[in-house]
């Protein structure tokens, strides 16, 4: 694949600027979850055309994959520990919009 | 052709993307999301990431989203989104808030693609086109000799953060019973 960097950083800028805009604009949780998980992956593409660029001008250089692989344990962890905090809001107040959220006091 | 592969990818990533955001059925943006997690997999084996595509369709595919919609099927959010006040339009049903999400996220976007487009001639292309080993530019054994050796810190990190990440879930979706915040919980079968 021959094709120049910035299209790849371009795509992952892309796919950030979409994920913000559901993370900012959307009430359900599930969704801003799934936003989340968009922004992510488009660091990670992000690492990918990096370490291409780098692999590509000497050496293969492993230190993007390696990034890439503790992005995807991190979001693991942030959808695992997200999706208890929707299951134990659904548990309290049998919604998952983020209105109902939106006053901590009860 | 290739490069065709590539371009088919990124399109198929983006209006994936759009459908994560827009759709209503909290089920159609999981799901999208997974296509676009397969066509961002498309593009790692097209970038010579062998095993990051791997990584990305068995784990990320694989148990994220499948971890997405075990709770949506279990929390029974098939068809609730038109209770969460977002019948009209999921994005413009409070036109304020909804304006600066997008606001910040097209300035955002902008912003950066002006960047790279600008930047672009100070990155240094490689002159023989983007020759790549055979191995693909994430060969195992450097890999892993790289994970156990220079990030083996970060590495033993991942693993406490995974750890007190599973305890931290066992205790939030544990059910509370005997502190009396919990609300009575109507209609449910205790074991």
């Amino acid at each position: 694949m021959t094709v120049p960097t910035e299209h790849l950083l371009a795509l992952a800028a892309i796919l950030f600027a979409i994920g913000v805009a559901g993370f900012f604009t959307r009430r359900n949780l599930i969704v801003v979850l799934t936003s989340i998980e968009l922004m992510l992956n488009a660091a990670n593409l992000t690492f990918v055309a990096g370490a291409r660029l780098h692999s590509a001008n000497g050496g293969v250089q492993v230190d993007g994959p390696i990034f890439v692989i503790f992005v995807v344990a991190v979001a693991a962890v942030e959808a695992a520990v997200g999706l208890a905090l929707v299951i134990a809001l659904y548990r309290r107040k049998q919604t998952v919009s983020l209105d109902a959220i939106a006053r901590m006091e009860d | 052709m290739v490069n065709l592969l590539f371009y088919i990818a990124a399109l198929v990533a983006v209006l994936t993307a759009v459908g994560v955001v827009l759709a209503r059925n909290p089920v159609i943006s999981v799901l999208s999301l997974l296509s676009c997690f397969a066509s961002l997999a498309v593009i790692y084996l097209l970038a010579g990431f062998q095993f990051l595509a791997a990584i990305q369709i068995l784990v990320y595919g694989g148990a994220i989203m499948v971890l997405f919609l075990f709770v949506v099927m279990l929390l029974n959010l098939g068809g609730l989104s038109q209770e969460d006040g977002e019948q009209d339009d999921p994005l413009f049903h409070d036109r304020r808030r909804s304006g600066g999400g997008l606001a910040i996220a097209v300035a955002l976007g902008s912003a950066s693609l002006i960047g790279i487009l600008r930047g672009a001639r100070h990155l240094a292309e490689p002159t023989n086109g983007f020759a790549m080993p055979e191995e693909g530019l994430d060969a195992l054994p450097a890999l892993a000799e790289a994970m156990f050796t220079r990030y083996s810190l970060p590495f033993e990190a991942a693993s406490v953060l995974l750890l007190s990440a599973a305890v931290g879930v066992m205790v939030l979706a544990k059910r509370q019973r005997h502190d009396g915040l919990a609300p009575a919980p109507s209609g449910e079968d205790r074991p």
